[in-house]
């Protein structure tokens, strides 16, 4: 049991969350974990060991069979429905398919996010303009995504999912689709972020990457937490 | 400001983007209107008739010629007592034949010889309320034949007759084709919706990922349903005001009534339910698709 929920430093808490699907499936079991404010924690496990499900949990994609998951001070579970949108504006996430619009250059991909999101539209430019440049992609701000390399979309993916100013970025395989060099880069740029002061969640496979920062590793195998160590490795 | 700006771009492109999906269900939703619009004209139009007709609705009780007066008096009032009769006029046997005599100057068919004896029977000429009532007065008043006063009671019920079984299959009829029609306009703006939420998923995943509320994402497509029914609407609306003339001598004929005007109230009242129910099959079908789809 974690002890004082949802108070302290904790910007994350899960408190023996288990997930089970409809086809029977345990994806999570008794998962208890606190992530810290200002954290880098990397989520490590072989496929299907729950690390997809533990960060649709945090963004509220789906409910836990049993226990309480806590975000931000905000009780993730018993929140309505309507208080999902808010929730999703303090948590960045990017994936591993870049989830680009096409049809979109990237400052609209970026700026995207906060129209829908209700801001004007010089908001919107100022915002934009600053998370490029924290990218490093403001020389691209007109170029589409099938002009871009894969390193490029990813930073724009980041851009998008900082634009908003979250407290949280999670990253499922960011650097999955990206070949050594400009994963590199990617991570290089999600230290940076974090060393701003955006608490970082990043789900990889990358070995090399998760033993050469030595950051905190949480490990998942089979849904339950196996390992969590301050400067963890990915193979014990 | 830039929350419009966007809704009304974003579903301007939607409809757009998939032209033929969505002039096919611009003109379904047409069609419909169409079909509603001739509907409340054609209500309209029967309701009128029937009125017209039912003023002119008359039994013609005729008197015996040794009648005591009193009695035809008497007679007269028992009959006014009835709520559904509105004018009873008694028509002597001398105002007869100067009514025969007009009819007479004004067609050559008809020649009067003789006038020196009156054949023609006193009358009473009861004028009803309600068309509808006629069968019932009419044998109430049939009771009357052989007790001094009433000879015979003559009666004309088959026109209109006619007209109120006209009203009511129409009524039923037009009432159920419409609600098909308004399925099938319902199910096919869904469709188009459909369509245009999954050539938007992935811009609607995302919305969803960065925060965008359910609302924000529904607008567009909401909005677009309400386009596709404005557009029927127009639609629909030149029709009617091309069609409407020709429409209504046709149906002025077959009913053999006097001409009828429909006058500029009813025809801006028949513009405002034809674009009201556009705009709610628009946005309800609109909102059914994208609800089903927000709720996966």
């Amino acid at each position: 049991m974690v002890a004082l929920l949802g108070r302290g430093n904790q910007l994350i808490t899960l408190d023996d969350v288990s997930k089970r699907y409809p086809n029977g499936t345990d994806a999570l079991r008794d998962v208890d974990l606190e992530i810290d404010s200002g954290d880098f924690v990397f989520l490590v496990g072989s496929s299907g060991a729950g690390k997809s499900s533990l960060i649709r949990l945090l963004i509220r994609e789906e409910l836990p069979s049993s226990g309480r998951v806590w975000v931000d001070g905000q009780d993730v579970v018993r929140m309505k429905h309507s208080a999902v949108p808010k929730l999703r504006r303090r948590v960045g996430v990017v994936f591993q398919d870049f989830k680009l619009l096409p049809r979109k250059t990237v400052a609209e991909n970026v700026g995207f996010a906060l129209l829908v999101t209700g801001h004007s539209g010089e908001e919107a430019r100022e915002e934009t303009e600053r998370a490029l440049a924290l990218v490093g992609l403001s020389q691209r701000r007109g170029h589409f995504p099938d002009q871009l390399s894969g390193g490029e979309k990813q930073r724009t993916a980041i851009a998008r999912a900082l634009v908003s100013r979250p407290k949280i970025l999670i990253a499922d395989e960011p650097t999955g689709n990206l070949d050594p060099v400009t994963s590199w880069e990617i991570i290089k740029l999600l230290v940076r972020v974090n060393e701003l002061g955006t608490t970082l969640l990043m789900a990889t496979h990358n070995a090399e990457i998760v033993n050469a920062l030595r950051r905190r590793v949480v490990h998942l195998d089979h849904g339950m937490v196996v390992r969590d160590e301050r400067e963890g490795q990915y193979a014990a | 400001m830039r929350r419009l700006e966007y809704v009304v771009t974003t579903a301007a492109q939607g409809f757009w983007r998939n032209p033929v999906m969505s002039l096919a269900s611009t003109f379904t939703v047409g069609l419909m209107l169409l079909l509603f619009a001739f509907f409340l004209a054609t209500d309209r139009g029967l309701q009128a008739a029937v009125g017209v007709l039912e003023s002119k609705v008359e039994l013609a009780l005729f008197l015996e010629d040794d009648a005591r007066v009193s009695d035809v008096l008497d007679l007269r009032a028992r009959i006014e007592a009835d709520p559904a009769v509105s004018r009873v006029d008694y028509v002597t046997k001398e105002q007869a034949m100067a009514r025969l005599v007009d009819i007479a100057a004004k067609r050559p068919d008809i020649q009067i010889v003789d006038t020196s004896e009156n054949p023609l029977q006193a009358s009473l000429e009861v004028k009803l309320a309600h068309a509808q009532d006629a069968p019932r007065v009419t044998a109430a008043l049939r009771q009357e034949i052989g007790k001094g006063v009433v000879s015979d009671v003559v009666d004309n019920p088959q026109v209109v007759d006619k007209l109120l079984t006209i009203t009511r299959v129409l009524s039923f009829g037009g009432l159920a084709v419409l609600a098909m029609m308004l399925i099938v306009a319902l199910f096919v703006i869904v469709n188009t919706i459909r369509i245009a939420v999954h050539a938007r998923r992935d811009e609607i995943e995302i919305m969803k990922l960065v925060g965008a509320t359910d609302w924000f994402v529904r607008w567009p497509f909401i909005l677009e349903g309400m386009l596709v029914g404005a557009l029927g609407a127009m639609a629909a609306t030149a029709v009617v005001l091309v069609a409407a003339g020709p429409v209504m001598n046709a149906m002025v004929s077959f009913i053999e009534i006097l001409p009828l005007s429909f006058g500029t109230t009813f025809v801006w009242q028949l513009v405002g339910s034809v674009f009201a129910l556009a705009l709610a099959v628009g946005g309800g079908g609109a909102m059914l698709s994208v609800r089903a789809h927000l709720a996966k």
